[in-house]
């Protein structure tokens, strides 16, 4: 066995929260991120994931979905989910390749605006509805989790540079 | 080139989110003649007009779309799920 041991440290430990009255940047938990596949045809998976009860559910793209949760799932947990999911779907822990952010506030949207084309009004983009997109130069994906609140899910060496660009696109409403 | 590509998933989004690939062609059969596989892999038309061409949703769906654009006007006609067309709206 190596002698070399990896650190764990959160993607944005490093990192100070943003609060001020018109918009808020806060990192959430790194709890357990799963991307579902499904291979095309198989109907209503998407209830069939909520119904699991592991966590919030996103649309990633035709066929896919991500599970994401606040605590982090233990490998005999890991391990249950892909069986359940099977052979409707397959699940591919995502948990230590991705991180989330959460972005809220009165002009959260203005704040994504600069840096993604997507049309973020509450008609086109209520909430619960995802989208994977650019921000900026970094693919990202967004959710609307609230009126006012964005979850970010980004690829975790992409998430302290994304926390620098959302830090300076933000600068203007602090 | 067009600025907004409808993406028969994710609806109009910016350029910059597609790789393009270049004229959908359709694949000769693997024991066709030489000259078939040639004009496949090196002969393009380059009309001025109409042009159907493979994009890739490379940051947002990651799925092969079949684009149908002008050259000339930058119009885009349509597009379609490469793999299958006339596909739902997978975004609710």
């Amino acid at each position: 066995m190596s002698d070399f041991r990896p650190t764990f440290r959160p993607a944005l430990g490093a990192k100070t929260a943003i609060t001020s009255a018109e918009v808020k940047l806060s990192a959430l938990p790194e709890g357990a991120i799963v991307q579902v596949l499904a291979p095309p045809g198989e109907q209503d998976v998407a209830s069939f994931l909520s119904g699991l009860g592991k966590g919030g559910v996103r649309t990633f793209s035709p066929g896919q979905w991500l599970i994401v949760g606040d605590e982090p799932m233990t490998q005999e947990d890991m391990k249950t989910l892909f069986e359940t999911l099977e052979p409707r779907a397959t699940g591919v822990d995502q948990s230590a390749g991705r991180a989330r952010i959460r972005i809220d506030g009165k002009q959260a949207g203005r704040v994504l605006s600069k840096g993604t084309a997507l049309d973020l009004s509450a008609d086109a983009f209520p909430v619960g509805r995802s989208a994977t997109t650019l921000i900026g130069h970094i693919a990202a994906h967004i959710t609307r989790i609230d009126s006012d609140s964005f979850e970010l899910i980004v690829l975790r060496g992409f998430a302290e540079s994304l926390w620098d660009d959302l830090t300076r696109m933000s600068a203007e409403y602090r | 080139m067009a600025s907004l590509v409808p993406c028969p998933h994710c609806g109009a989004r910016p350029k910059e989110e597609f790789t393009v690939k270049g004229a959908a062609q359709v694949r000769p059969a693997p024991d066709t003649d030489k000259k078939s596989w040639v004009d496949y892999v090196y002969l393009r038309e380059n009309p001025r007009g109409r042009y159907e061409e493979f994009w890739h949703h490379t940051s947002g769906c990651r799925r092969w779309l079949v684009v149908i654009r002008d050259t000339a006007t930058h119009e885009i006609e349509s597009s379609c799920d490469a793999a299958f067309a006339g596909q739902t709206d997978a975004r609710t």
